[in-house]
């Protein structure tokens, strides 16, 4: 009896330990793992090209990227340049991981906890990598980079959003701008000139309004777009760049007239009713969508969103024009717009195969620009293009946006990448209060400052 | 034991693979949490032991986190005490009033199974402005009623309210269906003799089904307390939090602690509370119901 008991003891415990092991098994498998495991689908191809190149070693990278979405054109064009850089490396399988954004910053900061960073990943320009840099995950690119010149492809100081202490870290693949989209039917039907003043803007709005139409819209569920609006108001009531870069070198603080006149500016356009009702239930496609659907006259968004403005209903017949932000109070200079570094592609320093995974990169960027230009993607994007636009069939609307990145003279960044944040969200909240309550603008900029200082 | 003939080895065995499981997703978790509750960590790099200053700051320089509390706190004594007592009613008029109830209960359970996303975008277009085609707003225009169109999700007065009772009629199935379970359970002979003693209807619903309940109904409330003091998802698609933290509870502050604003140890801090207050809370309603069922039995 009690052996038998036994037995089926020793059995449950072997089991029990079976478990244990397979589950460990699991999740100790890092993802440079080239067992073939969890790479299925591209092992075979790298396998029987065996025989040809003996002599190198089959090696897996994996390539967390933002392009998920297979209609989008950019997901295309990653699939093309991987493919081809397969074709040209057989013992190399470049295994993608396609998250969206929100997706990709979640595994990418829980990746980073237990140091399993892909061998190449994605972050966010200036202040949001800087933790990341500090928990000393990256390799450095600044060898790299000047290979088969590829830093001259990029424009001329993108590249210093992502260098710390000399050392590039990333590299992107957009730079952007802050511009209005309008809708010229719209803005006609409501008798209506584009503003050249912020003053003529609230006008507009009030004019707008009064004859039904919707003058602005806004997804301020997802309190950066508001925010992105408010620092180019800020960028014109400082009479130019650098605000928050006083602010954190201790010459300025948050309850500076600029920021404060900033806020006041901003409540002037919720006051007019600017934004469709409820827009802090909106999230950014669902208002972009609102603009896109031909329902608001204007729409202040990154130059990112020309693409999908581009191709949407609202396009037909050119209908849709760009102007720059105008000045504020008479101050700014609307040459100078907000600036949108892009999302950047960084290397894990702990890749196995990091000189592997260095060269594809280099490959990637290298042909990046010209794939870009021919999928008619390449508005927007960090590296110089060589292509007639116009003659490439580019829209009008592209081709304006395009002329306004030729008035750049500098500009502010996003608040997210200059502040940490902790410092961020109360920012973004504060701003979002703006559409819902009538708040007083020296309390609210006093509330940032006080958040400022314990969060320094 | 006796019965069954079975070593406590055997069955020390059989319970080990789900221990294991239980221990490691559960309570070392919590542990780990308790102790990055010590520490100024943003979750990446250098993590720096500050004792107990994080629960400091929740106490006193937090505005969100007490508001949170009481917004959590309000979603649950809706979810208790008006939740449960209508899936109390509902469940009991079907057991006496509806032949074949099956239907029925399946019915109201129907909101349970499905996704809390589809539920937050769906009650999002109800809540939605008359403008841009909002149900609630356009039927109180429809009917006169215009002063009382809100933004309902928008205005920071309401909006957690307008969350709650999404919350309400999601899991009002769920309770009825637990309830109704409850009171088929009690065996018809205790009616029938109360009926010869004079005992029928609401009387004796008041004498036996709720005694005879009481130990369902507990069930209900501790799972709709601890159901909603983990509520987060149905806010996170309705609001984030917004706007200006209106909507924010003890959950989604955690996660925006935690994740947005990489303040990891103050989330884990967060968190720890929520955790506290969890386990105080069901000792609570487990003492009270052990006294109530004595008065009963």
């Amino acid at each position: 009896m009690t052996k038998k008991k036994m037995k089926w003891f020793g059995m449950a415990m072997t089991g029990v330990l079976a478990f244990s092991l397979s589950a460990c098994g699991g999740g100790g498998s890092t993802p440079t793992n080239n067992a073939g495991g969890d790479a299925g689908t591209a092992d075979p191809a790298a396998a029987s090209t065996d025989t040809k190149e003996p002599a190198a070693e089959n090696i897996t990278i994996t390539f967390q990227n933002i392009y998920p979405d297979a209609s989008d054109p950019k997901n295309q064009m990653m699939k093309k340049i991987v493919d081809q850089y397969q074709k040209d490396n057989p013992n190399v399988t470049i295994e993608l991981d396609s998250l969206n954004t929100d997706q990709q910053k979640l595994k990418l900061k829980t990746q980073a906890a237990s140091k399993e960073v892909p061998d190449i990943t994605v972050v966010n320009p200036a202040a949001q990598m800087q933790p990341f840099v500090d928990a000393d995950l990256f390799a450095p690119l600044n060898d790299m980079v000047e290979e088969n010149g590829l830093k001259d492809t990029f424009q001329s100081g993108i590249l210093d959003y992502y260098t710390f202490d000399n050392n590039l870290y990333a590299l992107p693949d957009g730079n952007n701008i802050g511009v209005v989209y309008y809708n010229k039917k719209l803005m006609e039907q409501g008798g209506v000139e584009i503003p050249t003043t912020f003053e003529e803007m609230i006008e507009a709005i009030k004019t707008l309004k009064s004859k039904g139409i919707q003058p602005m819209v806004l997804g301020e569920k997802d309190t950066w777009t508001g925010s992105f609006l408010f620092m180019n108001i800020l960028l014109r009531t400082n009479g130019g760049p650098g605000f928050l870069q006083d602010v954190l070198d201790g010459k300025k603080t948050f309850e500076d007239p600029a920021y404060v006149d900033a806020i006041t500016a901003f409540q002037q356009l919720v006051d007019a009713g600017a934004f469709q009702d409820g827009a802090t239930s909106f999230d950014y496609n669902a208002g972009e969508n609102l603009f896109k659907t031909g329902t608001a006259a204007m729409y202040y968004m990154g130059s990112w969103a020309t693409g999908g403005i581009e191709t949407a209903e609202v396009s037909k017949d050119g209908n849709v024009g760009v102007f720059q932000f105008p000045t504020v109070n008479g101050k700014g200079n609307p040459d100078e717009f907000m600036l949108a570094p892009g999302s950047a592609f960084a290397i894990s320093k702990d890749s196995k195969h990091l000189e592997e995974t260095k060269a594809f990169l280099n490959y990637f960027m290298l042909n990046f620009p010209k794939e870009a230009f021919e999928a008619k993607g390449a508005v927007g994007i960090a590296q110089n293009v060589d292509g007639d636009f116009a003659a490439a069939g580019y829209s009008e609307m592209a081709m304006n946006v395009l002329d306004l990145f030729k008035k750049v003279q500098g500009g502010d960044l996003a608040f997210d990448n200059t502040m940490n944040p902790a410092v961020t969200q109360v920012h973004l909240s504060g701003t979002q209060s703006l559409f819902v309550e009538k708040k007083d603008a020296a309390a609210v900029a006093k509330e940032l400052q006080a958040a400022y200082e314990e969060n320094k | 034991m006796n019965v069954l003939k079975v070593s406590r080895w055997t069955i020390a065995a059989f319970i080990l693979p789900c221990l294991i499981v239980y221990v490691g997703l559960v309570f070392i978790p919590i542990l780990v949490s308790l102790y990055s509750g010590l520490l100024d960590w943003n979750g990446i790099g250098q993590s720096t032991f500050v004792g107990l200053d994080n629960y400091v700051k929740m106490f006193t320089r937090d505005a969100v986190f007490w508001p949170a509390v009481r917004r959590t706190f309000t979603l649950a004594g809706f979810s208790m005490l008006v939740q449960v007592p209508i899936a109390l009613l509902v469940a009991v008029l079907i057991t006496r009033f509806v032949r074949r109830p099956n239907f029925l209960v399946s019915s109201y359970f129907l909101p349970v199974i499905l996704s809390v996303a589809i539920i937050g975008q769906l009650w999002k277009t109800i809540y939605n402005p008359a403008s841009m085609g909002g149900m609630i707003n356009q039927i109180l225009t429809s009917v006169g009623l215009e002063s009382w169109t809100h933004s309902w999700l928008t205005e920071p007065k309401i909006a957690i309210y307008a969350i709650i009772l999404v919350s309400l009629w999601q899991y009002l199935g769920y309770h009825i269906l637990i309830q109704f379970t409850g009171i088929q359970n009690i065996p018809s002979e205790i009616y029938e003799a109360a009926k010869i003693d004079g005992a029928d209807g609401f009387k004796a619903d008041r004498y036996i089904t709720l005694p005879m309940v009481l130990p369902i109904l507990k069930i209900s409330i501790v799972l709709s307390f601890i159901g909603s003091l983990q509520s987060f998802d149905l806010i996170m698609v309705m609001t984030g939090g917004g706007p200006a933290h209106a909507t924010e509870v003890l959950a989604s502050h955690m996660y925006n602690m935690s994740f947005l604003t990489m303040q990891y140890g103050y989330g884990s801090a967060i968190a720890n509370m929520l955790i506290t207050i969890c386990l105080i809370a069901t000792v609570l309603i487990n003492v009270l119901f052990t006294r109530l069922e004595k008065r009963y039995s």
